[in-house]
């Protein structure tokens, strides 16, 4: 211990990912506002000819958000959080540190990779894992080289015990690989060519039709579970303690919770083929799981909510405290969502409507960005060790989101609801009352307020955005690092 | 038992991988093989269809719309007979989209026709007016790639067992002998289209990518 | 044996399968709190892990090298 006097925790890995996060948010958000502009305003779609459609676009959102921007925070919070929790710093293996570097810099050339290729419609179509063979084989390097560090950072703890955080990162880790290499299972058409000059890029899935949709929904389901949910409820357990200065209200719900959530996640995936081909068991299966998930799912954010028992005054004092909380409250919204919608005979009507993305922007704009926010607003004293530029920029922030996420997910309710309803309405003489486009048209307003809604966020992230780079450069410098709450000028 | 494991970070790993795979393991395993087979007339796609398919793919035309007809009367009203497993034991990848921004078009080739489509591709709210389906005029301008559909198709005959050469099912031969087929298929769809370059293109041989995808709606029935 | 009796014997295996890991899940809940209140076991203690993760603060325990690898 007298050994480590001088030594400090390492966060070069940290900015380097706290700067992607920022920068690949922009992008992927502003993507999504621009998408959600083009259904309300079709004549959009077509000012970058070939290139600007919405259906180019959409995985670019897609992947941009999910892989680019939460995968980011992840990284950056997981070699924040790792060092901290464990106890070690980077600085004391020069191993590690390289792996570190040599995982962001192949992570970094992946994503504009990735945006070009789909631009270009290089793309396998399998929802969240669009992207072509070449560029799966670089996504499983540096996430072998994420394992290398975790493990080897784990191995290298001057704690005996492993913080739950970090449990939850190591199951992101783990499952997100298995899904991956499952679902990524394709074969380059060019070996089989037989002389025809094919395109090397293009490559079909190793499973066809209805096993390829199976398999394709267990990732896609899980996907969201092992990158939205099991890494920041692994961030809201350390920061959310740690902001407050408030222990977890309960160490054992959080163990409880862990492995509840561990065993039931992967069996909800079957309910996105509910009335599919898949058979019927496993449709049912699926259903009833999602329902049983709600119990690990709560289990969390109570937690977290009561961790803050007694202490609820600093919900007024701190903005970054009422970040956390609100997204602890988006994600108890989303859970109960889910579950709704995979009961089979709501799943009729809502499945293929906006509610569907309705419900995933809950979880994501509500739960992933504002906690993923909430972790760099957390970390930015620390890792340039300057207070935060404007406390009232962050209750700005706060309010222009919450109400953009409240517009997004009522138009998307009501949206969705209206266009699963209108679909299967019958008239006396027992013919479809409305042919498909009259379905189309009475979205319209819906379309505009979620697009306003959506700007309203993203507006919101690029205050966030200046706020943190206002920090870096002009933020008063601080002597020495806050222990509980950050300090923020107002 | 929390004690010791969560100390040996190895061993926790592995139990966590096995409380995780679990599901996995019992809800898809089983079903595999079941669900491959093919349904009685189902035919694998011919080339040019495959590159339609290609097309559909990449200007992601699953985005808006499904390939799933659930067994609904509103849907089987609207869509057609509701879809069974072995039709797609030959769709690689799956292609149902999971949101239906725009109709289903597991069906499509019963109820539209070529000419529909080329009008429709050009300009959809000139044929369905309030429509927000983005034109793509530039698929009747960029060349389809028959050439790795044929990579495509060869792969899924020599790889996946499927019945391409067989009695009864479409040809596919050699790389010369596709490019022939596939063309003279483009033939026939050109025929019943109005766009004059189109139709040019094709007769020089060339296959643009508004002949592919609309040989592959066609062949969606 | 048909595929209806395979069915039925998978139906009746993945039920008791849930039971046994119903189980095993509650035992362990149960076993935590038990050892909570008896005392033989602090798991709250852990918490502090994060309110206490300054580089130079003692470690909340130790870690016995001789035991790991």
């Amino acid at each position: 211990m007298q050994s480590n006097a001088q030594l400090e925790y390492d966060y070069s890995v940290v900015k380097l990912f706290t700067f992607t996060t920022i920068l690949f948010g922009i992008i992927g958000m502003l993507v999504g506002v621009i998408l959600a502009f083009q259904l309300a305003f079709p004549e959009l779609s077509n000012l970058a000819g070939e290139y600007g459609t919405f259906s180019r676009l959409r995985p670019i959102h897609t992947n941009g958000v999910a892989f680019g921007f939460t995968l980011s925070g992840i990284f950056a919070t997981w070699y924040y959080v790792g060092q901290r929790v464990l106890k070690m710093s980077l600085k004391e293996s020069k191993f590690l540190m390289t792996v570190a570097k040599l995982h962001f810099w192949l992570y970094f050339i992946t994503i504009p990779l990735a945006v070009v290729t789909l631009i270009m419609g290089i793309t396998t179509s399998k929802e969240y894992a669009e992207l072509e063979w070449p560029l799966d084989l670089l996504i499983v390097v540096w996430w072998v080289l994420w394992g290398v560090s975790m493990f080897g950072m784990i191995g290298m703890r001057r704690e005996r015990t492993i913080y739950v955080s970090v449990w939850y990162y190591m199951s992101s880790f783990l499952a997100v690989a298995m899904l991956f290499l499952f679902n990524n299972m394709e074969v380059p058409t060019m070996f089989w060519a037989n002389g025809a000059p094919s395109s090397a890029m293009h490559s079909i899935s190793m499973y066809a039709g209805t096993n390829d949709a199976l398999v394709q929904w267990w990732y896609g389901h899980n996907a969201v579970a092992f990158v939205f949910t099991t890494p920041i409820i692994a961030m809201i357990y350390y920061f959310l303690p740690k902001e407050s200065g408030q222990n977890v209200f309960s160490y054992k719900l959080s163990v409880l919770a862990f492995w509840g959530l561990m065993f039931v996640y992967l069996w909800a995936g079957g309910h996105h083929l509910i009335y599919s081909t898949v058979p019927d068991w496993m449709q049912t299966m699926g259903s009833a799981m999602s329902v049983v998930l709600i119990l690990p799912s709560w289990g969390s954010a109570i937690n977290m909510l009561l961790t803050m028992k007694g202490e609820w005054g600093q919900l007024q004092t701190s903005p970054l405290i009422k970040f956390m909380i609100m997204a602890s409250t988006f994600y108890m919204l989303s859970t109960i969502e889910g579950p709704i919608q995979a009961i089979k005979s709501v799943n009729a009507i809502a499945h293929f409507t906006d509610w569907i993305p309705g419900h995933v922007h809950d979880g994501t704009l509500g739960w992933v960005g504002f906690m993923v926010m909430a972790a760099l607003f957390h970390m930015a004293p620390r890792i340039f060790k300057r207070e935060l530029y404007s406390k009232s920029l962050m209750e700005t922030q706060f309010w222009l989101q919450t109400v953009g996420i409240v517009l997004y997910f009522t138009s998307m309710w009501i949206a969705g609801i209206t266009q699963g309803m209108m679909w299967r309405a019958y008239d006396e003489y027992g013919s479809l009352l409305y042919s498909f486009i009259d379905t189309v048209t009475v979205l319209h307003p819906y379309y505009t307020l979620r697009a306003v809604g959506g700007l309203f966020y993203l507006i919101g992230f690029l205050l966030f955005a200046y706020n943190i780079f206002k920090t870096m450069t002009s933020g008063r410098v601080l002597d020495k690092e806050p222990a509980n709450a950050s300090p923020m000028a107002s | 038992m929390f004690h010791w494991l969560e100390q040996r970070p190895f061993f926790f790993a592995v139990m966590l991988f096995l409380t995780v795979a679990f599901a996995g393991f019992i809800e898809i395993v089983p079903d595999f093989a079941k669900a491959s087979q093919p349904t009685v007339g189902t035919k694998p796609f011919t080339v040019l269809e495959l590159a339609g398919k290609q097309v559909y793919i990449k200007d992601s035309c699953n985005a808006c719309h499904s390939q799933l007809i659930r067994p609904f009367k509103s849907e089987t009203d609207r869509y057609g007979m509701y879809s069974l497993s072995g039709e797609y034991a030959y769709d690689r990848p799956f292609v149902w989209g999971s949101k239906r921004t725009g109709p289903d078009l597991h069906r499509v080739g019963n109820y539209r026709t070529t000419d529909w489509h080329e009008n429709h591709m050009m300009n959809p709210s000139a044929v369905v007016p309030g429509s927000i389906m983005p034109k793509y005029p530039h698929m009747f301008t960029n060349n389809a790639d028959v050439a790795t559909a044929y990579a495509n198709a060869n792969t899924q005959k020599s790889l996946f067992g499927v019945p391409y050469d067989k009695e009864g099912m479409p040809a596919l031969g050699s790389w010369e002998d596709a490019k022939a087929q596939a063309l003279e298929d483009a033939k026939k769809v050109a025929a019943d289209m109005k766009n004059q370059s189109v139709k040019d293109a094709v007769a020089n041989g060339q296959v643009p990518e508004i002949v592919a995808l609309i040989a592959y709606l066609n062949s969606l029935k | 044996m048909d595929q209806e009796t395979l069915m039925t014997m998978a139906g009746y295996g993945k039920f008791f399968i849930l039971l046994f890991i119903f189980i095993i899940f509650y035992g362990y809940a149960f076993s935590l709190y038990k050892r909570q209140r008896s005392g033989e076991r602090d798991f709250e203690k852990y918490s502090d892990l994060v309110l206490n993760d300054s580089l130079d603060a003692a470690p909340l325990e130790k870690r016995d090298n001789s035991k790991e690898k």
